[in-house]
C-alpha cells in the first residue's frame, strides 16, 4: 500500500502563544512525519532590553529593574546584582542581614521549583499536582508579603544588605511552613514519582549528556541530573553559604525523569538550609545593613558575579567607569538562555508531544532568555 | 588555585600575548589581542591545569569610545574562574567566532552582532535574533543610539 506514497517534511510552528511555552517562545518545527526533525526557536517576544535601562539608572535603581530579569526568583536577581556592585564598591553586608538574605533566597527557590512541578504537571497533562504545589507556594508568597510588601518584584534585596527587618510574625510563620514542606513534597512526589504515566512520559526522554551539558553551558539541576556535581553554593560560596550544611543530589541519566528528581530533592534540601539559618539567625544585633544612597558611585572596576538560581547560573557582569553614578554596561546571564538553546539537539528525533516534556523538564522560562 | 597562582600560571604560559588588567576585581581579567583570541580559547580549553570547559558569559561593551568584549570563563572540573578582554575600535569592528571551542557562544554572539553590529567570522548564523524582524533603527545597545521614544534619565546629583 505505501509504495509510491509521496512523502515530504513539513514545518509546524509552536508558539509564540502555546501554553506550555512558559512565556512567549516560538519553535519552527520541520517534522517528518510526527518525528521532528530539526527545531528553531525563534526568541526576542519578551525583550524588554532590561540591560539597556540599567545603563540608564543609577546603582540603586538598577535593583528593581533586576526583579523583572528572571521574575520567579527575584531575590536571586536582586542578590546577584547587589553582590556584584557590593565587590565592586568593597561594602560588607551585615551579618544579621546576610542571615535573611539567605532565608527569602532558599524559600524563593522553593517557590520557583513549586511552580515549576504545578507546570510541568500541568503540561504533561495532570491539573491536581499545580493546585497543590501552588497552594504551599501561597504560604511563601504571604511570608514575603509581609516582609517586603510584594508578592513577585520584591526589591528586598539591596546594595549594601536588606531593605527592612523581618516582622515579628515571620518566624512562626516560617517555622509552621518548615514543620510541613516534607509531608507536602511527599504529597507530591506520590502523585507524580510513580506515576505509570508520567514515567512513560519522562523517562529516556531528552537525554542530555554530560559532555553536551557542559559545551551548551547548562548549569543549575540540569546539569546535576546529567551526573555532574557542581554547585555555586558549594564550589564558589557567596553570601554565607559555606556555614549551612546541604546535599547536593546527583542523578545520571540525564532524562527528564531525572531532572524532575533533582528538583524535588532540591526542594528538601533548600528548606534544610532555611531551617538551619533561621537556627543561627543572630538575636542580639538586628542590623539590616546600610542602603546605598542615589548618589552612589563605585570605584573603576569590572566584576562578574554569579549564584545558583533555581534554573542555573546566573551571573551579572557590571562595568563601572568610576566618574559616574550610572553602570557603564550591565550583562545579565541567565541558565535558561543556556537551556533553550541546547533544545534544538535535544528534541532531534523524537516526537512532538516530548518537545513539551523536554521543555518543561529544563524549567525554561522566557523573560530571562530575552531580558 | 588563588588569584597569584592563577595569574602567573598563565603569564608563564602565554608570556606578552595577555596583560592583567587593574580593574579586575576578585578574579583576574586578562587584556588579549584578538587575533590570538581563538588559539588562546583553545589553549585554555585543553590545558591540564586549567580544563577551562565552561563559557559563563560573552558580552560587549560599548566605553563611548572603543568596543570591548569580555569572555567569562569557568572550569567546572578544577573550578577555575578568570576573564578576557578584547578591545577595538569601532570601525570595521570584527571578532572570531569561538563556537568550535565552546559551542554554547554561538548565541552570545548573535546578540552581540545584533545590538551592536560587531560583525563575527565564522559563525554560522547571524540573523535577527532578540529585536523584531522588521527592524531598522539600527544597533540599540550603542551609546549614541537615539529614537524618538528613548529619553535619557537626568543625572542624580
Amino acid at each position: 500500500m505505501t509504495e509510491g506514497l509521496r512523502t515530504e517534511e513539513f514545518q509546524v510552528n509552536m508558539g509564540p502563544h502555546h501554553p506550555s511555552t512558559h512565556g512567549v517562545c516560538r519553535f519552527i518545527l520541520t517534522m517528518d512525519g510526527e518525528v521532528i526533525v530539526r527545531a528553531e526557536p525563534v526568541i526576542g517576544y519578551l525583550h524588554r532590553s532590561l540591560e539597556k535601562i540599567c545603563e540608564n539608572r543609577t546603582y540603586a535603581q538598577c535593583i528593581p529593574v533586576m526583579d523583572r530579569f528572571e521574575y520567579c526568583t527575584s531575590m536571586c536577581c536582586n542578590e546577584v546584582f547587589a553582590l556584584a556592585v557590593e565587590k565592586l564598591a568593597g561594602i560588607e553586608v551585615p551579618e544579621y542581614a546576610e542571615y535573611l538574605r539567605v532565608i527569602m533566597m532558599e524559600l524563593n527557590r522553593i517557590a520557583s521549583h513549586m511552580i515549576w512541578y504545578g507546570t510541568t504537571a500541568l503540561d504533561l497533562g495532570a491539573i491536581t499536582p499545580f493546585l497543590y504545589s501552588f497552594r504551599e507556594r501561597e504560604d511563601i508568597l504571604d511570608m514575603f508579603e509581609m516582609t517586603c510588601g510584594q508578592r513577585l518584584t520584591y526589591n528586598y534585596i539591596r546594595i549594601g544588605g536588606v531593605s527592612k527587618d523581618i516582622p515579628p510574625e515571620f518566624i512562626p510563620k516560617c517555622k509552621e511552613f518548615l514543620a510541613t514542606i516534607d509531608h507536602k513534597i511527599d504529597d507530591y512526589e506520590r502523585m507524580l514519582t510513580e506515576n505509570p504515566i508520567f514515567m512513560v512520559r519522562n523517562k529516556g526522554v531528552g537525554t542530555l549528556s554530560p559532555e553536551m551539558a557542559i559545551a551548551y553551558g547548562v548549569s543549575g539541576p540540569s546539569l546535576r541530573a546529567s551526573g555532574i556535581k557542581y554547585d555555586l553554593r558549594r564550589d564558589d560560596p557567596y553570601s554565607i553559604y559555606n556555614r549551612f550544611k546541604f546535599d547536593i543530589p546527583v542523578c545520571h541519566n540525564g532524562d527528564c525523569y531525572d531532572r524532575y528528581i533533582i528538583r524535588i530533592k532540591e526542594m528538601r534540601e533548600s528548606a534544610k538550609i532555611v531551617r538551619q539559618a533561621l537556627e543561627q539567625l543572630p538575636n542580639a544585633e538586628v542590623n539590616t545593613g546600610k542602603m546605598v544612597k542615589a548618589n552612589f558611585k563605585p570605584a573603576k572596576g569590572e566584576v562578574y558575579s554569579r549564584i545558583e538560581n533555581s534554573r542555573g547560573e546566573m551571573g551579572v557582569y557590571i562595568q563601572s567607569t568610576g566618574d559616574t553614578k550610572k553602570p557603564l554596561r550591565v550583562k545579565m546571564r541567565g541558565g535558561s538562555y543556556n537551556q533553550l538553546q541546547v533544545m534544538p539537539e535535544l528534541v532531534k528525533g523524537v516526537k512532538i508531544a516530548d518537545v513539551v516534556a523536554i521543555m518543561a523538564s529544563l524549567d525554561i522560562i522566557m523573560p530571562e532568555v530575552d531580558r | 588555585m588563588t588569584f597569584e597562582e592563577l595569574t602567573t600560571y598563565l603569564t608563564e604560559k602565554f608570556g606578552d600575548k595577555l596583560e592583567l588588567l587593574e580593574t579586575g576585581k576578585f578574579e583576574p581579567f586578562f587584556l588579549i589581542k584578538k587575533e590570538n583570541l581563538v588559539e588562546i580559547c583553545e589553549a585554555v580549553k585543553t590545558d591540564d591545569k586549567l580544563l577551562i570547559d565552561f563559557l559563563c558569559n560573552i558580552g560587549a561593551i560599548d566605553t563611548g569610545e572603543k568596543f570591548e568584549i569580555v569572555y567569562n570563563l569557568a572550569s567546572i572540573k578544577k573550578n577555575i574562574r578568570f576573564d578576557l578582554k578584547l578591545v577595538m575600535e569601532y570601525e570595521g569592528a570584527e571578532v572570531d567566532s569561538v563556537q568550535e571551542v565552546w559551542p554554547c557562544s554561538n548565541w552570545y554572539e548573535r546578540e552581540m552582532w545584533e545590538l551592536y553590529g560587531i560583525n563575527i567570522k565564522n559563525h554560522d548564523n547571524l540573523t535577527r535574533f532578540l529585536l523584531p524582524d522588521e527592524w531598522d533603527q539600527g544597533h540599540p545597545m550603542l551609546k549614541n543610539w537615539d529614537a524618538p521614544d528613548f529619553k535619557r534619565m537626568p543625572e542624580v546629583e
